[in-house]
């Protein structure tokens, strides 16, 4: 463990010296500021409320996991791995005496921590905006759903991470691999438009699952079926881009 | 050690495998319960303009802002699928606070209709068997799988807030609702935008919303009977926001729509012995031929007009003389004549005779060419208009430049003095 524990040091430090990480800070609270403009052109524009205080961070949340935070694992999961490979730095990794399963799983873990950062960034001033600057409508059953949204939110997102760290394993460029995820993200949601009956097994839709957590009945066999299908194709990734990583030669 | 490692990545992905095609599977075939109201909706539709011979249809809204009803509206509708009959009754206060009732019933043969405030009972009735419309099913138009594909689209992850209670005796009931924070902010914006144009668009009566505008709430219940019939449905939406003044207004729109005595409806046609009766025979306007023509053999004239000493003088009048008319042909004679004082106003074309074509599918409508006396030649127009019992005659767009000022009118309307 204490083995782990060094590589996943080692991966969070090299993550935490790039400037993508504070990139997407700037861009998380972009996100924000804009979101909280165009809330405030519309009220005193056509009179209409926009959001109240904790329909805001709902508001920021679906624009968020929809566009900046894919975008921005995407980024950190390939400079995690096709970064390395091409930068030959992969070599000094694995010179360590960790395994390769170790490693992998501690780069998983870094990108992990990554998203649920962001997203807790995002939660904490999406919060503070919402109650600042619009009309309160916060009772504590809507603002423990929304942490909750925020929260769940995770699960999708590292699926996500995981099949960009396979197309990583299989495509030697990082931006054939940028390219390669944008397409198929683009794909699963036009695919999630036209078969909209078929579009709960979809990644992409999944990273609305956070929905389901807000009806009032809590649709408990609906969350358990996404969070199993959500499980069953991280399974699928993780191993298939654990296997090419482990058959990988530097 | 190599192959255990081996072992176990197999093992995970096909464990990861199984799991994600059972439980899609699973997804795909269990319905939701927007799945499930959209079904009902669309057997409902299906029974009731297919399999039921008779049924009624309880209609009824109210408009309330902060619990005080704005407007309400009743309907009854009863159809008989049989016999092609329908009879409404309708009731209700407008914005404007009046009240009002009506009374409709409607056959193949006839269509009666009365009001509170008129108690004569109007009756059209119809030389030919009508087509029985008294209810289509909305799902079998062209447009409607394309309207459906983008409404599944539009609800997307709301599918889920509609709840589904099974009954022991087979039927089912539907409820959903949605709070502020469970609506999109964009499907919020959006609607509430559209309804606060709407309201404010109309009468004064309605408070005039202009700051926090906001749904506030969406609430829907419906009651499915075991043969997938809906029986009832009630839907409720709340809209939120203050007036000029600052005054919160909570305006709240409930619809509710029953179904009820399946195939044991009877629809009556109302008894008119001893009442005001104002009786007309309807016209088939819509045909491309005009019914009995003969009745515009005849003349038709209207009056030729200078403007003087800032006043209308008239100088004498246009006349058509239709000899001839049947359905394709019509034939007759135009001239002008003028008043004594005013024969230098007269001109070579006052005197013309034309034959004219009606255009094919073109009600009424005819063109035509004529010789004036002193040879000249020219083309015209004809327009028989049956709606209102005029023709409208042009002569190569002479009314639009007056000579010497006077005033020509294209509308002739018959002479029958």
């Amino acid at each position: 463990m204490a083995v782990f524990q060094a590589a996943l040091i080692n991966e969070i430090e090299k993550l935490y010296k790039k400037k993508k990480v504070l990139v997407a800070v700037l861009l998380s609270l972009a996100v924000i500021v804009i979101g909280q403009l165009a809330i405030v052109g519309v009220r005193s524009g056509l009179g209409l409320r926009g959001a109240g205080s904790l329909e805001f961070p709902m508001l920021v949340l679906s624009v968020f996991v929809n566009t900046v935070l894919p975008l921005f694992t995407a980024l950190v999961a390939i400079d995690s791995f096709s970064g390395e490979f091409t930068q030959h730095t992969m070599r000094i990794t694995l010179t360590r005496p960790v395994s390769r399963f170790k490693i992998f799983c501690a780069k998983i873990t870094a990108i992990m921590l990554f998203i649920l950062g962001a997203l807790l960034l995002l939660l904490v001033f999406s919060v503070l905006a919402g109650l600042i600057f619009n009309t309160n409508s916060a009772t504590l059953d809507s603002f423990s759903r929304t942490i909750f949204s925020y929260i769940v939110s995770l699960f999708p997102m590292l699926v996500l991470a995981l099949g960009i760290v396979l197309l990583a394993n299989i495509f030697k460029s990082g931006i054939t691999v940028f390219f390669v995820s944008i397409i198929i993200f683009l794909t699963f949601k036009v695919l999630g438009l036209i078969f909209s009956q078929y579009s709960s097994i979809l990644l992409t839709t999944q990273l609305d699952w956070y929905n389901l957590f807000l009806v009032n009945s809590f649709p408990f066999a609906k969350i358990v079926r996404q969070f199993l299908i959500m499980l069953g194709s991280g399974m699928m990734l993780f191993t298939t881009g654990f296997y090419l990583y482990d058959k990988k030669e530097f | 050690m190599k192959l255990k490692k081996k072992t176990v990545m197999l093992a995970t992905f096909t464990v990861g495998t199984l799991l994600l095609a059972t439980t899609a599977l699973a997804d795909i075939a269990s319905k939701s319960g927007y799945d499930e109201l959209k079904d009902a909706l669309k057997v409902t539709a299906q029974q009731s303009s297919e399999t039921f011979d008779s049924f009624t249809l309880d209609y009824s809204l109210a408009l309330k802002d902060n619990g005080k009803t704005l407007t309400s509206n009743n309907e009854t509708s009863k159809f008989d699928r049989l016999k092609g009959a329908s009879e409404g009754s309708s009731s209700g206060v407008s914005l404007m606070g009046e009240k009002y009732s009506s009374q409709t019933y409607s056959d193949k043969m006839t269509m009666i209709r009365v009001s509170d405030g008129d108690p004569t009972y109007y009756v059209t009735e119809f030389t030919k068997e009508r087509e029985d419309r008294s209810f289509t099913n909305p799902f079998k138009e062209d447009r409607a799988d394309d309207l459906e594909k983008i409404a599944d689209a539009i609800v997307g992850s709301l599918k889920d807030h509609v709840i589904v209670t099974e009954n022991p005796d087979g039927s089912k009931g539907l409820a959903g609702s949605l709070s502020e924070l469970q609506i999109p902010s964009l499907v919020n914006a959006v609607a509430s935008f559209q309804l606060k144009q709407e309201f404010n668009g109309i009468q004064t009566q309605m408070p005039h919303l202009t700051k926090d505008v906001f749904v506030k709430e969406v609430k829907g219940t419906a009651k499915v009977n075991k043969e997938g019939v809906m029986e009832s449905i009630l839907g409720s939406a709340v809209l939120s926001g203050k007036d000029e003044q600052g005054t919160a207004h909570d305006i709240s729109i409930e619809v509710l729509v029953t179904m009820k005595d399946i195939n044991s409806t009877t629809v009556t046609k109302p008894d008119l012995t001893g009442k005001k009766v104002v009786r007309n025979i309807a016209q088939y306007y819509s045909k491309s031929e005009i019914s009995n023509p003969e009745k515009f053999v005849g003349k038709f004239k209207n009056d030729i007009l200078i403007e003087k000493d800032g006043k209308f003088v008239k100088v004498g009048q246009r006349f058509i003389d239709i000899t001839h008319m049947e359905n394709k042909l019509v034939e007759g004679r135009y001239y002008e004549e003028y008043k004594p004082g005013f024969e230098e106003y007269a001109t070579s074309t006052r005197d013309i005779e034309f034959s004219a074509q009606f255009e094919k599918d073109q009600r009424g409508n005819a063109n035509f060419e004529y010789t004036t006396e002193s040879g000249g030649k020219g083309q015209g127009n004809l327009y028989i208009d049956d709606f209102h019992g005029k023709v409208n005659f042009n002569l190569n767009n002479r009314n639009q430049s007056p000579r010497g000022g006077m005033m020509f009118d294209s509308n002739f309307t018959p002479d029958l003095d």
